[in-house]
């Protein structure tokens, strides 16, 4: 039988400066786990945290659409920290608007960030750790609507999809030495939009038996477990929406 | 691109078994099933040689191919290099 994965030691978390990777990031710290957190703005409460915790986080600003800084980062963090050995892809755009109104460019943006930038992430940070002979874990963030159909989020949908099928995908190519899972949290209440208006939120509400939105604070201990947790859980999506989309 | 050459690789191969508390048998005909190297062993070995090598391996040049003794890995790994 295989040795388990163990524990994530050192953790980078994209897109960790506000909302729900800042979640993450606060709480991991909590734990007693090194982190490493970049986002485009390094905002004040992760400034904070960094003051706060300065021999476990180390937080900086980088745009995750930018390879060459973000892999530089990578390398200090190693250098910093030590090696990494769990990733939460976190870092994300999102979409506000039918998909015949929205741009080209747009829609290529959203691809970028949300697609093809995680995964070149994901591809670097693994690259290092087989290189190394690490074990590790990977959580990607994704989302309901990779699931659910919902109006003016079709680029942001087949970004999310693409990230839970790359999570299956992983966890069958990294034959347990890494365990790739995906939470996919359902509409956080902060997400009212002008497609995904006010109306359809307290709809969503009134259809979720548990009878309230998503809050970061729901989806933190499920990423906590999927890293530090020795459980056999692998290439799996787990929703955490209150049951809404059941 | 400069080359790792196959005594070295062959080392490095010991060394991704032996981190997995394995040893590396001195004869090249000995199965890769029967001594418990993978797939993913084969990635670890590749990106320790690109490590050496300061450069990615192409792994779009060469066709899929057999790889079943410890000499196919050297083999392929030589292939890939001059790819």
């Amino acid at each position: 039988m295989s040795e388990s994965v163990p524990p994530a030691s050192v953790v980078l978390v994209s897109g960790g400066s506000r909302g729900l990777g800042l979640a993450i990031v606060t709480d991991l710290l909590t734990a007693g786990i090194k982190v490493a957190a970049f986002a485009r703005t390094v905002t004040p409460e992760l400034t904070e945290l960094a003051a706060k915790y300065p021999d476990h986080l180390y937080a900086g600003p980088v745009d995750i659409n930018d390879t060459p800084a973000v892999q530089a980062f990578v390398k200090t963090v190693e250098s910093t920290l030590g090696p990494v050995d769990a990733l939460v892809n976190n870092a994300a755009i999102g979409q506000d608007s039918l998909h015949v109104h929205t741009s080209p460019e747009r829609l290529e943006d959203i691809i970028q960030t949300n697609l093809t930038a995680p995964l070149l992430l994901t591809r670097f940070v693994l690259r290092r750790m087989l290189a190394k002979g690490l074990k590790g874990r990977i959580v990607n963030v994704t989302s309901i609507c990779a699931q659910r159909g919902y109006p003016g989020l079709v680029a942001y949908s087949a970004t999310k999809g693409g990230m839970d099928a790359a999570t299956r995908s992983l966890a069958r190519e990294l034959g347990g030495r890494v365990l790739a899972n995906a939470v996919a949290p359902g509409f956080f209440a902060s997400e009212m939009s002008a497609v995904l208006g006010q109306t359809q939120l307290d709809q969503i509400v009134r259809r979720t038996p548990t009878g309230h939105l998503t809050e970061p604070e729901d989806v933190v201990p499920v990423v906590r477990m999927l890293l530090l947790d020795n459980t056999n859980i692998n290439g799996q999506v787990l929703v955490i929406d209150g049951a809404a989309s059941i | 691109m400069s080359s790792v050459a196959r005594d070295r690789v062959r080392e490095l191969m010991g060394e991704v078994m032996t981190a997995q508390g394995r040893s590396l048998p001195a004869d090249d005909s000995a199965e890769l099933r029967t001594i418990g190297f993978r797939s993913l062993d084969f990635s670890e070995l590749a990106l320790r040689v690109e490590d050496e090598l300061d450069d990615e391996l192409n792994f779009d040049a060469p066709g899929l191919r057999r790889i079943a003794t410890i000499g196919d890995v050297l083999d392929f790994i030589e292939q890939l290099q001059s790819a």
